[in-house]
């Protein structure tokens, strides 16, 4: 049963009115189902990090629940996620990838000055693509971190079946996965929830569109090629 | 209270396995079924059942065959990296040198399993809990020799003092040596000096011991390195996060903010025309 898609085998008009497509109904099924099973993850994976946090623990029934629900998360995790690489109209995820592997000089410029924005300042930085340097580095971080976590969890999964050096190498992957990731998230969630420039983007990972003017001013490379290729489109 | 000792002397075993029996009925594990691993070897590794068992390696020399007997149980360490590993503070050390494990505590992560340079303690799937020698330390606390020292025989475990033992152990071995130039105590300094202490007849690795046990580098690398920095990380980004919401509040970010969001659909109208 493949997901009905809104952009489904034909080039979407991008720019609707004062409004700009940036995330098609795919990604956006890829981002929350990472981001809760990531965060269901996390919580039950606490109970094993320190044992601070094992009465926690007891909210779920106790840790040998915790590791059960972290099993089935670590599913959702990677199987539905993976699946969307796949199934439905994958083209936009695999265009997620090109973008953000291929990171530029722009990039690193908007980098270096992204901490005076974070910060509530303006830095500047060359017009951004879709994706702008920093966006990019939060989905490489993603993207490796979900791949080392997952190849470490499943030979800790199935500690018995994998040779006892590469267990014990598992471990220290996980955990460092785990941090990086986990960094990330709060500075990614700050920026999409609390950051009085760059929340507005939230509405792109809700209902896939973000207003003009925010297009204009964070990703104005972008918007003007989506300009340039809508005009085409509509001559041809 | 100080350290203990016991000291296993290979030279004197006859490897008649009471002390396995011995352990299994003092602590009350079941029989399991065995088969012959090599001539005279029934067991092959410890299980959560089985915490000491007795190695036979078949040693050929000058046409004529050797047995290198040892008892293997847990070793004690005084550098332990079962505890090091241990994800709920469950394995600790105790003033006598013995390594326990806390079944209140243990969750079965299998941690400490994976851990050990010698491959000791053992998890139990259903009860998902950790199983390994306690030293008997319930005896022992008692004014009681371990099982397995109590009924040996012919004098091969001794138990007692560290210093005491230990001296003893040397001068046994200038003994020994006469007869088996490569025999040498293992345990001395091994994983920081063990309770368990063997005296050997070869080197190690002729009976599958690591002849430089050690913490494992990727448990260093993750309890002392990932681990701090890690949490330093996602504190830092924590920080920075409650930094940037004062630094714009500050900066009356938010309240402009919003008064451009008022200004919006006049220059939204505008731009929809193109």
């Amino acid at each position: 049963m493949a997901i009905k898609m809104e952009t489904r085998n034909q080039v979407p008009i991008r720019i609707v009115e004062d409004k700009v497509l940036r995330f098609s109904k795919g990604e956006r099924i890829s981002h929350w189902v990472h981001a809760i099973s990531f965060f269901v993850l996390l919580f039950t994976g606490l109970g094993v990090l320190s044992t601070f946090f094992q009465p926690a623990m007891t909210i779920l029934g106790g840790i040998h629940v915790a590791r059960v629900i972290h099993r089935i998360s670590a599913l959702f995790f990677v199987v539905v996620v993976g699946l969307m690489f796949f199934i439905g109209n994958p083209r936009y995820h695999w265009r997620w990838i090109k973008f953000v592997f291929n990171f530029t000089k722009s990039d690193w410029q908007h980098v270096s000055a992204f901490p005076k924005e974070f910060f509530g300042g303006h830095g500047a930085y060359p017009e951004q693509e879709k994706y702008n340097g920093g966006e990019k580095i939060n989905s490489l971080i993603t993207i490796f971190g979900t791949v080392f976590i997952t190849l470490s969890g499943i030979v800790m999964w199935w500690a018995p079946f994998f040779p006892v050096g590469l267990v014990r190498w598992a471990y220290p992957v996980h955990d460092l996965s785990m941090f990086l990731m986990t960094a990330a998230a709060i500075g990614h969630i700050y920026l999409g929830l609390l950051h009085p420039d760059s929340k507005a983007a939230m509405s792109g990972m809700l209902n896939g569109y973000v207003s003009k003017e925010f297009a204009r001013a964070h990703h104005s490379a972008w918007y003007n090629r989506l300009k340039e290729e809508q005009k085409k489109s509509i001559k041809s | 209270m100080t350290r203990k000792m016991v000291l296993i002397d290979t030279s004197k075993c006859t490897g008649c396995k009471a002390c396995s029996v011995a352990c299994k009925e003092w602590n009350e594990l079941p029989a399991e079924k065995t088969k012959l691993v090599t001539s005279y070897q029934t067991q092959k590794d410890f299980t959560t059942k089985t915490w000491t068992y007795m190695t036979f390696i078949e040693k050929y020399e000058n046409q004529k065959m050797d047995f290198l007997m040892r008892k293997a149980q847990c070793f004690h360490c005084a550098n332990p990296a079962c505890m090091k590993a241990c994800s709920s503070q469950a394995i600790t050390k105790t003033v006598l040198g013995y390594v326990l494990i806390d079944h209140d505590k243990c969750i079965g992560c299998g941690y400490c399993v994976e851990n050990c340079p010698f491959g000791v303690p053992k998890l139990d799937p259903i009860k998902k809990k950790s199983y390994k020698c306690t030293g008997c330390i319930d005896r022992v606390e008692n004014d009681l020799k371990p099982a397995c020292v109590h009924t040996c025989q012919p004098g091969a475990l001794q138990f007692g003092e560290r210093d005491v033992l230990l001296t003893q152990a040397k001068k046994r071995l200038a003994e020994v040596q006469k007869t088996h130039p490569k025999a040498q105590l293992y345990g001395e300094k091994e994983m920081g000096g063990t309770t368990f202490l063997y005296l050997l007849l070869d080197s190690p690795d002729v009976y599958g011991l690591p002849v430089n046990p050690t913490i494992p580098l990727s448990l260093t690398l993750w309890k002392d390195v990932i681990r701090p920095v890690g949490g330093l990380a996602v504190g830092g980004a924590a920080a920075a996060v409650v930094i940037g919401v004062f630094a714009n509040l500050l900066k009356g970010n938010y309240h402009s903010n919003k008064e451009k969001v008022g200004n919006d659909p006049s220059s939204i109208n505008k731009g929809g025309k193109d």
